[in-house]
């Protein structure tokens, strides 16, 4: 791929995921002009506040409400499927992701037992959820690691997945015995589960913006390490890469990626491998695009598929759970074997 | 620079693969490493490449391997493993240039243009600069093994370690290929004579790139010496305990 061809199409898939942002936001049972919307967030921005000729009820509704719930879509949906593009070069896997670490059953675990227990820390207010879902999702990939490490000294790759699978069964096991045990609860545990976007603020916001930066700028400098990676452990120590440190630091980032937007949003599939595929068709294998293209097209598919989801049977909601896995898992299917079925 | 095993033994596991195995490569040298299959060749490469942990002493320039950096013995020696899997998709180029890691470094900006340069000269010695822009899963078994060498080559390290470098190769490819090593070997890297340490199966390929021998037979050492003697009937039968030499006799 030549480079002029490369500048355009990041420059075609950069317009296009900026119109599906906007149209995220703009899209809805309130509908407004891209001028007002701009006059919304120049006003705003410039801290003068709602411009003339724009009903308060109308500024509340897109600043308070589609944007940060779209941004943080956006966000989340990048997080996620950098995490995803990381995990397959590390794990030489196109269908790894960090969920086969097990952050997402952790996370779940600890939502479950903050619903359950009913658990609240003041200092935390509403935070409490996702605050338990990231520290349970955090100690579940150290735990598996920590285990992968004191089993096999290489932390080899079938080492890693077995132990994240045993351990995420293990804690969906828990998670189930919780549920049954204290079923007044289950439904409050099954939503957040199925993962929702409503609601977010800019609080949120606030905090997933720092974690993107850094996830991304970590893994946009490990991207030649990635590269290597990618050929498997053997060859990448040959040409010099300490693969044992260089998986380690790689997932720790990706559980923070993923522990965050899981304990903000709930458990969302398929973004994580759909997006970085399709980035890997385009933009071809190599790192320094896969991650911050993966970025771009994970954050517009979620944004779109939390568009469908509050729009489609509105005014009611589907979770973007089952959004993204009924349009991610057939198109995944389609562009993983039309390629294999081209290459064979 | 001297790379020097005083009484090592290793494997994976509990499974012992080598066993008291003393032995020292010096600058300059082209070593063949012949045996059996199960034997312990692959097992050696990786040891004194510091890839798998071991018992005894393994060092390089009188520094211990498992205390040194990956990146330090990148820069020292370049090993092309046994393995031709390919997971995703990378072009003929963009492989070649992950060669030069060790010495290049970990740019984000753009390639290092003396990395460059140097990678079109190794696709030009291995053959395969025709077809730089192709991606790994549409070549050959033969095409990508060329890959691999002139992404071998690439690391520009002055000891060359090589585990069945022929395999996948036809018999022009293999003449080539002796012929690129034996110009090689016969050069330097820095101020260090360049070395080459290869497994071979072809033994006649081993005979043309390789002046020592070093023979295994069941994780120890039992022939060290010219290779012409390694290669003598009545040893071959030794090491493989087959009659190698009636068999290539037709």
């Amino acid at each position: 791929m030549t480079k002029k061809g490369t500048g355009l199409k990041i420059a075609v898939s950069a317009v296009l995921c900026l119109f599906i942002l906007l149209l995220a936001i703009r899209q809805g049972s309130v509908y407004i002009s891209l001028k007002d919307l701009f006059g919304i967030i120049g006003g705003h921005i410039s801290g003068k506040g709602t411009p003339d000729g724009i009903e308060p009820m109308l500024d509340s509704i897109f600043w308070t409400i589609r944007m940060p719930r779209a941004l943080m879509a956006f966000m989340v949906g990048g997080a996620l499927s950098i995490s995803g593009a990381c995990m397959q070069a590390l794990l030489q896997n196109p269908l790894a992701s960090s969920y086969t670490l097990g952050v997402s059953s952790g996370a779940s675990l600890g939502a479950a037992l903050v619903i359950i227990l009913e658990i609240s820390i003041p200092v935390l207010a509403g935070f409490m959820l996702p605050f338990a879902g990231f520290v349970f999702g955090l100690i579940t990939v150290v735990g598996a690691l920590l285990l992968a490490s004191a089993i096999d000294r290489s932390v080899s790759n079938t080492t890693v997945v077995l132990i994240g699978m045993i351990l995420s069964l293990f804690v969906n096991g828990i998670m189930n015995l919780l549920s049954s045990l204290y079923s007044d609860n289950a439904k409050q545990l099954h939503l957040w589960m199925m993962g929702s976007f409503s609601a977010r603020s800019w609080t949120h916001c606030a905090i997933m913006l720092p974690v993107c930066i850094v996830g991304l700028i970590c893994l946009l400098l490990m991207s030649r390490k990635l590269d290597i990676m990618s050929f498997g452990d053997l060859q990448a120590q040959a040409m010099g890469v300490d693969s044992k440190k260089t998986k380690v630091i790689s997932i720790l980032i990706c559980a923070l990626l993923t522990g965050v937007s899981v304990a903000f949003t709930g458990v969302i599939g398929f973004v994580d491998l759909a997006a970085p595929h399709v980035v890997r068709k385009i933009f071809g294998p190599s790192h320094k695009l896969v991650i911050p293209m993966s970025f771009i097209y994970g954050g517009a598919f979620m944004a779109l598929c939390d568009l469908i989801s509050r729009t489609l049977l509105s005014p009611r909601e589907i979770p973007v759970g089952a959004v993204t896995a009924l349009i991610g898992a057939p198109f995944f299917a389609y562009v993983f074997f039309a390629s294999r079925r081209k290459r064979s | 620079m001297n790379i020097t095993c005083k009484n090592m033994s290793a494997g994976y596991g509990k499974n012992k693969i080598l066993e008291g195995i003393n032995l020292e490569i010096k600058p300059g040298e082209k070593v063949f490493i012949g045996g059996a299959n199960g034997s312990g060749k692959t097992t050696l490469l990786r040891v004194l490449s510091g890839l798998i942990p071991h018992e005894g002493e393994v060092l390089i320039d009188g520094k211990e391997v498992s205390s040194m950096k990956r990146k330090d013995i990148a820069k020292l020696i370049a090993l092309m493993p046994q393995t031709n899997e390919i997971y995703f998709p990378y072009t003929v180029n963009e492989t070649v240039l992950l060669g030069t890691y060790a010495t290049s470094g970990n740019s984000l900006f753009g390639t290092d243009p003396k990395a460059a340069q140097f990678a079109v000269k190794c696709m030009e010695d291995c053959g395969i600069l025709e077809f730089k822009d192709r991606h790994l899963d549409e070549l050959s078994g033969g095409q990508l093994q060329r890959v691999l060498m002139a992404r071998t080559f690439a690391q520009r390290s002055p000891f060359l370690f090589l585990d069945e470098p022929g395999n996948n190769l036809d018999i022009k490819y293999r003449a080539e290929l002796c012929d690129k090593l034996n110009s090689w070997a016969s050069g330097k890297t820095g101020d260090i004579d360049n070395t080459l340490v290869a497994v071979f199966h072809d033994l006649e390929q081993a005979k043309r790139c390789c002046t020592r021998a070093v023979m295994l037979k069941d994780g120890r050492i039992i022939f060290d010496g010219d290779i012409a003697d390694a290669l003598k009937p009545e040893m071959l039968i030794n090491i493989y305990d087959f009659d190698v030499a009636s068999y290539l006799r037709g």
